[in-house]
């Protein structure tokens, strides 16, 4: 008989000594997520400036990645969900204390919105269609109405989507019994790299030169800054009480350091970078490298974060 | 930047300047990490997680594979692998450098793309072979084994060199007319 574990109440399993509830779908959303968000948002800054003309990749084609990077985003949310049928009830209450609360609303305002974006340039996609024909005459009009007010939808998309990045954050952050989340860096370190994300993939769609040459520039200024945040958070840790600087020694010299240091701060960021420098400089680098390398750390940078921050605890 | 453009669109350097940057490589590598070079060992990790995944509890009872399988450890989670990924992205950085970075397949006038490709996966079969009997490769075993004045680092020197010298002959028409 073992009485005396079952009533020292810290028999919880798979939360205690460690949380082992946040499995790979939990990553890949907050990927997406800070992706989808990053891309639209530079989408609708561009519709702001007036710019669409000059910036097509970032307003046309990109922005088709959004809708489907939330929507399989939200469904990785759902298979990892233990009771997938009360998912409805975040819908039910508004909690201005919870972050999940928070971005369960902020989705349910991008998520569609971006549908409507994309909808917006439904004509351009496929301009040989014949929009007086048959059922096709039904959407003509609400596909002419959004494009009249798309203006309308970029000043709704560009707080929403600060929003919905910092939240993949903040959703970590808010857990204050996992030390290596629990700091308020990564909200906005979260919302930089998926802006940054967002660049790459604008890079990855766009055709013309300008406008890789204006999204490299921008991803150069997000990766510094992302630079910044990482070692400040990492300062910070190491600033901090004994709980924190064990959390941080999992990306200084644990388990994760490797991983880490390799594949986010190297390939994911600094090597990125200065093919980036290369590039505008004048060197001849194919852009896709640089892209695909910064979306390669975003996503290890997710995964990396959600699995050591659940081995990280207080000590009691 | 413009005299780069136009004057160097190919710069090589001098092969004997080259080899003797390599050898001042190697001595920072034995003086940074405590060990040489390897290009090798990261393929070999790389097959043997493969084989591990494909056919679970083989790599562990093989003879040969087990040498380099440790059950709690990945076999990715070696040097040779990230030294492999970092010489990828320097050899990259040096392209990029020197304006060489696009795809293409580069063979003689006279020969095929695809012939080039298949005879270059034959060779690289073959050096593969040889490199596990020979327990390195160029890298691993010739150039680091004979830096430390290992035997058999001369040894496979003088037999990947000396082969390469008389079978050249045989071939020499895939490259010259």
């Amino acid at each position: 008989m073992k009485e005396e574990i079952f009533i020292s109440g810290r028999n919880l399993p798979h939360i205690d000594p460690h949380l082992e509830l946040w499995h790979w779908p939990i990553s890949l959303y907050l990927f997406l997520g800070g992706l989808a968000a990053g891309i639209l948002f530079f989408a609708a800054l561009v519709v702001l400036f007036r710019k669409e003309d000059k910036y097509i990749g970032a307003v046309k084609y990109a922005t088709i990645i959004a809708p489907i990077a939330i929507g399989v985003g939200l469904l990785a949310l759902l298979y990892d969900l233990s009771h997938v049928w009360y998912a409805w009830r975040l819908y039910v209450t508004i909690r201005l204390e919870s972050p999940m609360s928070w971005g369960a609303w902020t989705l349910m305002l991008v998520m569609p919105v971006s549908m409507l974006w994309t909808l917006s340039y439904f004509k351009e996609y496929f301009p040989k269609w014949n929009w007086d024909f048959g059922f096709l005459s039904y959407f003509d009009w609400i596909i002419d109405f959004v494009i009249y007010h798309r203006r309308v939808l970029a000043w709704i998309l560009v707080p929403s989507t600060i929003l919905l990045g910092i939240y993949t954050g903040i959703l970590l952050s808010a857990f204050n019994a996992r030390p290596l989340w629990n700091n308020s860096i990564l909200g906005p370190l979260f919302l930089t790299s998926g802006l940054s994300t967002g660049a790459a993939t604008i890079i990855l769609m766009s055709k013309s030169h300008a406008e890789r040459r204006m999204f490299s520039m921008i991803d150069l200024v997000l990766i510094g800054i992302e630079l910044f945040l990482i070692i400040h958070m990492l300062m910070g840790m190491l600033a901090g009480s004994q709980v924190q600087h064990e959390a941080s020694l999992l990306l200084l010299g644990g388990e994760f350091t490797v991983s880490f240091w390799v594949f986010v701060i190297i390939l994911g960021l600094a090597f990125p970078a200065i093919l980036e420098i290369f590039e505008l400089v004048g060197f001849k680098v194919p852009a896709i490298i640089p892209a695909l390398l910064v979306l390669l750390g975003g996503i290890m940078f997710r995964f990396i974060m959600v699995e050591a921050g659940q081995l990280t605890r207080y000590l009691y | 930047m413009d005299f780069w453009k136009e004057n160097k669109t190919h710069i090589y350097w001098n092969p004997y300047f080259g080899g003797f940057m390599l050898g001042l490589l190697l001595i920072a590598t034995f003086y940074i990490t405590g060990r040489g070079l390897g290009a090798t060992g990261g393929t070999k990790s790389a097959v043997i997680t493969t084989v591990d995944k494909v056919a679970p509890g083989y790599a562990k009872e093989s003879s040969y594979y087990s040498k380099y399988y440790d059950e709690e450890k990945n076999p990715m989670n070696n040097w040779l692998v990230f030294e492999t990924i970092g010489m990828i992205a320097g050899a990259f950085l040096s392209g990029a450098l020197s304006g060489r970075v696009k795809f293409r397949v580069q063979h003689p006038p006279h020969i095929s793309s695809n012939k080039r490709l298949i005879y270059a996966s034959i060779g690289g079969l073959l050096f593969g072979f040889g490199s596990q009997f020979a327990r390195g490769c160029t890298s691993g075993a010739a150039l680091s084994g004979s830096a430390v004045l290992s035997l058999g680092g001369f040894i496979t020197m003088a037999g990947i060199f000396g082969t390469a010298y008389i079978v050249a002959y045989f071939f020499r028409k895939m490259w010259i007319n």
